[in-house]
């Protein structure tokens, strides 16, 4: 591939090319492992041992099973400073990137005394002196300070969650992708969408989309509810079996995950020909709100600006997050909900922003952009027509 | 007609019927009753839980299925306090909230993972439990380690562990249900296997119909492996045994592949576990040794299930297995038989692990636990064979939750 693409459009796509890869995935995984060990050294980590999903794909690399919810805290992932080396959880190799090697593999274990012993054989790990964990359950705490290493367990979040924040490049890329992705499961499901059709064909719909683009595990299955032209509106997570009303307000939320690195969108319309009588101010309403809070989202600023942004353009508490980071699957800043007001938006950071109106008699109208923030202000890496 | 319509065959846990559907309140309350019965008998004055199975288990609740770190930032939370009549549940996603749920015991969500606000989980927990009061939790975050109250934790997984063990007849029901959709969908992914399609086609084709049959989430990322012939032309492994499972691609599935089938959804908070071997064909005949990996997998199931009753040891079983393979253990090394399934797809109790002999001889089986024998037939040369038969130990023996059709192996078994 040339030098330097100018027309980033080219590697958006998810087939090798004759001249070179779209993403450099060594790169990528080279430059999050300086960031990691470098903060360890800034911190005074010498080791970490994290169990947390985007955690353990930052520092290794690996394509592990994706599977849905959170699991508590187990060690998957290990890297220790001086020897600059990444151990993983898994009995195999494959998936596992080639700097990480045979010698490097932990195996999967239901006796937890046995994944101690393995962890005790981590060079490096029993002279540790200070650990820095993702999460921590009274069992691990036991057994890594009785098998494993006397060390101080500590946060690992100022050395894993600030590497994080700010993406490369390379993350960029991926998000770029995902979007792509995310944004054709928005046509798809705009395509389905017809008075009659329910919540949870529209969930079998959205999955079938994804995964035909290669990126079957979706960051969230909230992906599409209809909103109520009588009585009161609210926020729905989960899909029903109703059947969508003629002239309903519907929200299709689409995600995706391209390597891990998650990107979504949100657009909402209605389910036949006519809306509800008012569902243009809404609308218009909807769009005010994204507008504000797009703006509000320069490096400098912090989530309080949110906050004013939102509040300025007329709306109460929306009940759901103004905002959020976005990486490898949702990151802290969480902004809304009474949080992140102290949270700075820097440059190189990625946010889910949305706005979410509703008005009784009419329905709810959501729009949800994936934000990267830059130097200049932020942009859009999502794209997709308004109401 | 009764009989055709008793899908459990007269079957009966604690002397009750497994019913064809779940009545849902019922269920929570049951739950909730031998968790209550749990921190009793161990103890402990209530329970923290942020894991998602295990706030499924001690609420009801639903929540969308989400990808590991946003599960994580917009988790639910669980807390059960002794002597309650409800769990409290604190979540964003209040339209997952059992409707017989009191009000008072529904909250807003509580963010673990987040510095900013945990002076509201702190109040919270301040509020049920006093200080240095002995509190079960299954998973800490560095916020809560720093900001909640400084309570006599413990690990949580001995109290839920034990109220989940055995199901309820209303939990069986759930499984069996979450099975069914899983079973039918695959019906839809293996129409359309044939060479030149790709493992992503048959995830969508799979994860399209189930959740037109209802599905209420997706589990895991759906697995197609193709097995090589022999464990040297697989991926490497630590232990010289097989890999599996691995994860899908678009790789091109071509003629003849072998592919070990592997996928779970929920229903109703409860996991399915669909386990077959496919080939790869428009029309695929198993050859000789392929049926006689299939024949042979089925004489392990058999054996097992010829001995399978309440008061049986896991050892026993897996004893049985072994000799119903001549001798060699008919599982891949990291795995096991048999594993429970629940609001987890693979929980207690657990058959042929590395948790070792002593502690399969102390496990008993007893009606209510459900077993996901999955063993493996392996013919290195020729690949091999896998399913997975889930059955609930009943008072008597066992009942089938999941369907008898192992195309293209045997229509029956």
């Amino acid at each position: 591939m040339s030098p330097v693409a100018r027309d980033r459009g080219v590697f958006v796509g998810m087939m090798g090319l004759e001249d070179d890869a779209r993403v450099d995935f060594g790169r990528l995984r080279a430059q999050r492992r300086v960031k990691v060990l470098s903060g360890m050294e800034s911190h005074d980590i010498d080791a970490l041992m994290l169990g947390g999903v985007g955690d353990v794909r930052y520092v290794s690399g690996a394509r592990q099973l994706g599977r849905s919810g959170v699991l508590p805290f187990a060690p998957v992932a290990v890297v220790v400073k001086k020897t600059e080396r990444v151990h993983l959880l898994s009995t195999w190799d494959e998936g596992v990137p080639p700097e990480i090697g045979y010698d490097d593999l932990y195996r999967l274990s239901w006796n937890p005394a046995n994944l101690a012993a393995d962890l005790a054989t981590i060079p490096g790990l029993r002279e540790a002196r200070r650990v820095g964990t993702d999460g921590l359950t009274p069992m691990f705490a036991g057994l890594i300070s009785q098998l494993v290493t006397p060390a101080e367990l500590v946060d690992a979040a100022p050395v894993i969650a600030s590497a994080r924040r700010t993406k490369t490049p390379d993350e960029i890329t991926c998000l770029d992708v995902a979007s792509a992705i995310a944004e054709a499961a928005l046509s798809a499901l705009e395509g389905a969408l017809a008075p009659g059709i329910t919540e949870r064909e529209m969930l079998g719909i959205y999955d079938e989309r994804i995964a035909s683009l290669g990126a079957p595990m979706p960051p969230s299955e909230s992906v599409c509810f209809a909103t109520p032209s009588r009585g009161p509106v609210r926020f729905r997570h989960l899909a029903s079996d109703r059947p969508i009303g003629d002239g309903e307000l519907v929200v299709l939320a689409p995600g995706a995950l391209y390597a891990g690195y998650e990107s979504g969108l949100a657009r909402t319309r209605v389910a036949g020909h006519a809306g509800p009588q008012g569902a243009a101010d809404l609308a218009s309403r909807c769009a005010r709100g994204m507008d504000a809070l797009i703006a509000a989202c320069r490096p400098g600023n912090t989530g309080a600006d949110l906050y004013t942004a939102w509040e300025g353009a007329g709306n109460p508490d929306p009940g759901v997050p103004l905002a959020h980071g976005l990486g490898l699957g949702a990151e802290p800043p969480l902004i809304g909900l009474g949080r992140g007001g102290d949270a700075t938006i820097e440059e190189g950071m990625v946010l889910s922003v949305q706005s979410w109106v509703a008005e009784e008699g009419v329905g709810g109208c959501l729009e949800r952009g994936t934000v990267r923030i830059e130097s200049s202000g932020p942009s859009a890496l999502t794209r997709y027509g308004r109401l | 007609m009764e009989l055709i319509d008793d899908r459990a065959a007269g079957a009966t846990i604690g002397g009750r019927a497994i019913p064809d559907l779940p009545d849902l309140p019922r269920m929570h309350r049951e739950r909730f009753e031998r968790l209550q019965h749990q921190l009793e008998a161990q103890g402990v004055d209530g329970l923290v839980l942020l894991g998602s199975s295990s706030v499924a288990y001690a609420t009801g609740a639903a929540a969308p299925a989400q990808d590991g770190d946003r599960a994580a930032l917009f988790r639910p939370v669980a807390v059960v306090v002794k002597g309650d009549s409800a769990p409290h549940l604190y979540t964003l996603f209040a339209d997952g909230a059992p409707s017989e749920l009191p009000d008072d015991h529904l909250h807003g969500p509580v963010f673990p993972d987040l510095d900013d606000g945990m002076d509201v989980f702190a109040a919270a927990l301040a509020d049920q439990f006093p200080p240095g009061a002995r509190v079960g939790v299954d998973d800490q975050t560095h916020a809560m380690l720093r900001g909640l109250p400084r309570f006599d934790w413990v690990d949580a997984s001995d109290v839920v562990g034990a109220a989940k063990l055995t199901k309820t007849p209303d939990e069986i029901a759930c499984i069996r249900n979450a099975q069914r959709l899983n079973e039918l969908a695959m019906s839809d992914a293996l129409a359309i296997l044939r060479p030149g399609v790709r493992q992503i086609d048959l995830s969508a084709a799979f994860l399209r119909r189930v959740f037109e049959l209802g599905a209420s989430a997706n589990g895991i990322d759906p697995i197609w492996q193709v097995m090589a012939p022999t464990r040297e032309l697989g991926p490497w492994t630590l232990h010289g045994d097989l890999a599996y499972p691995t994860v899908t691609t678009d790789r091109f599935l071509r003629e003849g592949d072998v592919i070990w089938v592997d996928a779970g959804i929920t229903w109703q908070g409860y996991a399915s576990d669909y386990g077959r071997t496919w080939i790869t064909g428009a029309d695929p005949v198993p050859n000789a040794k392929q049926q006689a990996h299939f024949r042979r997998w089925r004489a392990v199931v058999d054996a097992a299930l010829d001995v399978l009753k309440p008061g049986v040891s896991a050892l026993q079983l897996g004893t049985t297995a072994i000799d119903a393979n001549d001798g060699v253990r008919p599982w891949i090394e990291h795995f096991y038989l048999a594993h429970g399934v629940g609001t987890e797809s693979a929980e207690m109790p657990l058959i042929g692990t590395d948790l070792g002999e002593g502690f399969d001889e102390q496990l008993m089986m007893r009606p209510g636990m459900v077993l996901v024998f999955e063993p493996v037939i392996w013919e290195d040369g020729a690949a091999g064979y896998r399913s997975e038969d889930i059955v609930a130990v009943t008072d008597t023996g066992w009942v089938k939750l999941s369907g008898s059709t192992y195309e293209p192996y045997g229509l029956t078994a």
